[in-house]
């Protein structure tokens, strides 16, 4: 079924590129291995209140790895509220949480449609997750706020021409990010908080076939021969709580100190990012 | 219990603006004249004259994944456009009709029939979002609204009625398939086989298909403006990669190492919108000699958008020296007449050079 909505473009189906291979650069591809220490995040630049019409918004860029192609995650971010639900709403005694999170059809290597997909969607809940358990909801009763995230660009290698169902675990990277930018949005919207809530992400990563894994933080799977294990953490640091954890791949059951290595390591991918959101609040403060 | 002060009656400005909006943009535009203090000059609330646009910022590829992109600021209006090249081979459209002639110069005939290509198969295709929670009445999660669908169309057109992009860019040949005599490889046969290659006419076996995706971050008025500027910078920075067509498996390959090609983009048109404020505000009763002045606001914003009920956008193009007018919209209303018109030319000229500016910057 065609969106009638919009303009569809052509009735048969438009191929995406497909690169041809050279040898030798696929040999430069694996070469551009991790240039940071295993418990380095990348920089990151966030700035608050880029839509003047909404009621909090923040911008979030990750830089780049230096290497050509890849492309560093970009982030929009507003909030509108606290306003009142709809008449027919039901009665809420806490404030209702909505989020959005959208790629742009030019964020990722495939063409993205404009309707959200399940991923997005599922981006959308966990958000939500990490967030409600930052604001002090009861504090507005029956009322709502929506919170929208654009992904401008997604933190993906272009140049790779074989997917090594990178999507899976880029979608942890996203979502730390969207953590973050999220809660200094929230933050600029004048939101009450017990604390910022900031997202963190570490992996599991083996970086030659035959060689023993090895955990790192901010992980670009581009970087990595395999990543067998990734997980994201929101974090609040003063309480000293996890509001959300997502965890992927596969560990041993038995090896539980592997696990909670994983989650301390996305613990501390998190605070690092909380020093930076703290430091953008306060100077929108001064 | 204390008496509370008594609640003072002057209100801060912006109390003022979000009170009643059009007698505090008409008190801003017609200052009341008294003879103590001097006559300020009439200013709309943004600060600027009537006539003066907002200062326009340009950044291109800025965006890994698209092929050309621009993000445009024009005040708090900020848009992010991408193109994107994908490939529709000849063979998956419905209604293909090969054409015996590709003309290579350039007569007004190969023009003609390349607009028509670029319609017939819908190888441009704009879609702007405008539900990214830009501005508090457009929130997702819900179907494109009239304006982004009204936008989308405008951009559409503007697009082809122009012919900013050419077919010819886009059309994808593949030299055909020279049958390798078996068994020699000597330099003086490979020059043999170049000299029939060469001969040979080549086939049009696919076409670009440009995908124009536009992204409003943050709305403060004039949304069309911004969203062509940005569609323009963005095709003026397009680069397609070389395409090599492998016949047997009917699929195109990009080359990696080889430059990429730049998009011919033919003259610069540039949208130029102001909307018309009426002193008499609608639905009012009152009716008289003095109540019917207007001013015509050059790129509005958001409030002022809400005020104004007349708007004109004028297309023009001064590449080349004189001033081509591309298209000419005029909605609601009955203020701007045939003078108006021509003498907004004039201020769309004016616009025309500071966009380019900001354009070639």
């Amino acid at each position: 079924m065609t969106d009638r909505r919009r303009i569809n473009g052509p009735v048969g189906a438009t191929i995406p590129l497909v690169f041809e291979d050279v040898e030798d650069y696929e040999q430069v591809a694996t070469k551009a291995a991790r240039s940071r220490a295993p418990n380095a995040v990348r920089k990151m630049y966030l700035k608050t209140g880029v839509t003047p019409s909404a009621s909090g918004s923040a911008y979030l860029e990750i830089e780049t790895s230096g290497k050509g192609g890849v492309s560093g995650l970009k982030l929009s971010c507003t909030v509108y509220g606290p306003r009142s639900l709809p008449r027919s709403s039901p009665f809420s005694p806490h404030i209702i949480l909505s989020t959005h999170v959208k790629y742009a059809p030019f964020a990722t290597k495939q063409r993205r449609g404009y309707l959200r997909d399940p991923a997005e969607r599922d981006l959308g809940s966990h958000l939500e997750a990490a967030l409600r358990g930052a604001i002090i909801a009861d504090r507005w009763p029956k009322s709502g706020v929506d919170i929208i995230v654009s992904i401008i660009e997604g933190d993906q290698d272009r140049e790779t021409s074989k997917t090594q169902g990178d999507e899976a675990w880029d979608i942890m990277n996203a979502l730390s990010g969207c953590i973050t930018v999220a809660s200094a949005a929230l933050a600029d919207a004048g939101i009450d908080c017990v604390d910022t809530v900031a997202g963190g992400v570490a992996a599991l990563v083996r970086d030659t076939a035959d060689s023993s894994p090895s955990i790192v933080v901010d992980p670009i799977p581009s970087e990595h021969e395999k990543i067998l294990a990734s997980c994201c953490v929101a974090y609040l640091p003063t309480r000293n709580e996890v509001t959300n954890l997502w965890y992927k791949g596969d560990l041993p059951a038995s090896d539980m100190e592997l696990y909670t290595k994983l989650v301390e390591k996305g613990i501390q991918a998190s605070t690092n990012a909380n020093r930076v959101l703290l430091e953008c609040l306060g100077e929108t403060v001064n | 219990m204390a008496a509370a002060a008594p609640p003072s009656l002057s209100f801060p400005r912006p109390v003022f603006a979000k009170l009643s909006p059009h007698p505090y943009l008409l008190r801003t535009l017609a200052p009341q004249v008294s003879p103590d203090t001097p006559t300020p000059k009439p200013s709309r609330t943004n600060g600027r004259a009537p006539h003066e646009a907002r200062p326009v910022y340009i950044h291109t590829s800025s965006l890994s994944h698209a092929h050309g992109s621009a993000l445009v600021r024009v005040g708090d209006t900020t848009v992010i456009c991408g193109v994107r090249g994908e490939i529709l081979p000849v063979t998956s459209i419905p209604q293909y009709r090969p054409r015996a002639d590709f003309g290579e110069d350039d007569d007004e005939e190969t023009r003609r029939a390349g607009r028509g290509e670029l319609k017939d198969y819908d190888l441009l295709v704009p879609n702007i979002e405008l539900a990214t929670g830009c501005a508090p009445q457009f929130l997702p999660g819900v179907p494109p609204s009239t304006l982004a669908q009204t936008i989308s169309t405008r951009v559409y057109s503007l697009l082809h009625s122009c012919a900013v992009v050419d077919a010819k860019n886009l059309r994808i040949w593949a030299s055909p398939v020279v049958t390798k005599p078996t068994g020699c490889d000597d330099d003086a046969d490979k020059m043999e086989e170049d000299d029939e290659e060469e001969e040979e006419k080549p086939e049009l076996v696919a076409y670009w298909v440009l995908y124009v995706d536009i992204l409003v971050v943050s709305f403060d008025g004039n949304p069309f403006d911004a969203a062509w500027m940005a569609v323009l910078a963005a095709l003026r920075d397009t680069k397609l990669p070389v395409v090599t067509w492998d016949s047997d498996r009917g699929v195109a390959f990009c080359s990696r190492n080889a430059e990429k090609r730049k998009l011919q983009i033919k003259g610069l048109p540039v949208a130029c919108t102001a909307a018309v404020f009426l002193e008499k505000e609608h639905g009012s009763e009152t009716s008289g000699e003095e109540n019917n002045r207007h001013w015509i606001l050059l790129d509005p914003d958001r409030s002022e958008e809400t005020l104004c009920g007349e708007t004109i956008t004028m297309v023009v193009d001064c590449e080349g020296g004189e001033t081509r007018l591309r298209s000419l919209e005029k909605q609601g209303g009955t203020v701007i007449g045939r003078e108006l018109i021509r003498g907004f030319a004039g201020v769309a000229e004016k616009r025309w050079r500071e966009v380019k500016g900001a354009m070639s910057k």
